[in-house]
């Protein structure tokens, strides 16, 4: 919304505080050509030994900086997520930072955020359901296991968990579009308080920081959420059997001495 | 009309305050950790991030409520 503001261009045709509307298929539809483009240009250096063409140097960095997050909270079987992470992360970098130099963000519409939260919800349930099985997986949301009459409460505590999994999709979605159109908005009314003088521009390098901020933190939610769905309970109770034994074998230690 | 329009200023306000507060208080638990025990400083950077954007979400939920509510004054 910012350069190209007062240009007649076909880009700033959607002008500020006007709906995206249709021209949201136009400027996807743009992200993704430029993130194909930036990964077609990265393919082209991976033929010599070390990488020495900038556009894969950064895709290096990229996929190095998301695989160690994902190794971070999911553990070393997360690596094969990776792939499905970059794809978010770039997508919703290239859209954010589109805001800064075009008329019109995709990623400041919540029709498109709300897809994209529906696409990463879906994918996190298929991973969990593929790593659990289906009933293992509806086991998951019922918590720890609990015997007796306190069936009830593990009832309750599904119907809870099943609730914040649709919240998953508000607050994901909500999230970006807070932070992009807010951006906007405050930049618009800084705009307008003296007319002709773009005040506005002094949010541009903080406005940068989110659009960097706010790809992040979709891809480690994404993580956190696989970390949650595709966990195993039976390692769980394995290593916390291990850890009592280390525990009681401690205090003996400790009593003997 | 003006009630809503106070409303959606002191709602605002309020969220802002708190959720300053909130943040200052993640990101200093965090970074004391951190300082104490840089080696554990990756994990401790991704939780108190986590921290960072849920509390954050009390925000923008706000936000977005004035931003309904907005449509109601005129």
């Amino acid at each position: 919304m910012d350069l190209l503001q007062q240009s007649n261009l076909p880009l700033a045709a959607v002008s500020e505080g006007k709906e995206i509307g249709w021209y949201i298929f136009f400027y996807s539809g743009l992200t993704i050509a430029l993130v194909l483009l930036f990964a077609a240009l990265a393919k082209k250096g991976l033929k010599s030994r070390v990488y020495t063409y900038l556009p894969t140097r950064l895709a290096e960095h990229l996929y190095l900086f998301l695989e160690g997050m994902t190794v971070n909270v999911i553990g070393p079987q997360g690596k094969k997520y990776v792939p499905f992470l970059l794809a978010l992360w770039t997508f919703i970098f290239v859209g954010n930072v589109m805001g800064l130099l075009l008329a019109a963000t995709p990623t400041a519409d919540w029709s498109l955020n709300i897809a994209m939260a529906i696409i990463t919800v879906v994918y996190v349930q298929y991973e969990g359901i593929k790593q659990n099985g289906v009933w293992g997986h509806i086991k998951h949301f019922s918590g720890p296991k609990l015997g007796g009459a306190m069936i009830i409460v593990s009832g309750l505590i599904f119907v809870v968990e099943i609730v914040s999994e649709c919240m998953k999709l508000v607050s994901l979605s909500l999230r970006l579009y807070g932070n992009i159109e807010g951006g906007h908005i405050v930049r618009t009314s800084l705009d307008s308080i003296i007319a002709g003088i773009p005040i506005g521009g002094v949010l541009l390098p903080i406005k940068f920081f989110t659009c960097i901020i706010q790809a992040f933190v979709w891809s480690i939610l994404t993580c956190t959420y696989l970390s949650i769905a595709t966990a195993h309970g039976h390692d769980e109770e394995h290593e916390e059997s291990h850890a009592d034994h280390g525990h009681h074998s401690a205090i003996a230690e400790a009593a003997h001495a | 009309m003006e009630s809503i329009a106070v409303g959606i200023g002191l709602a605002v306000g309020i969220a802002g305050l708190g959720v300053g507060i909130g943040q200052g208080l993640a990101a200093n638990g965090g970074l004391q950790g951190m300082a104490r025990q840089p080696e554990a400083a990756k994990q401790i950077n991704n939780s108190m991030l986590l921290a960072l954007v849920f509390l954050e979400l009390v925000f923008l939920l706000t936000f977005v409520l004035g931003f309904l509510l907005m449509g109601k004054i005129h």
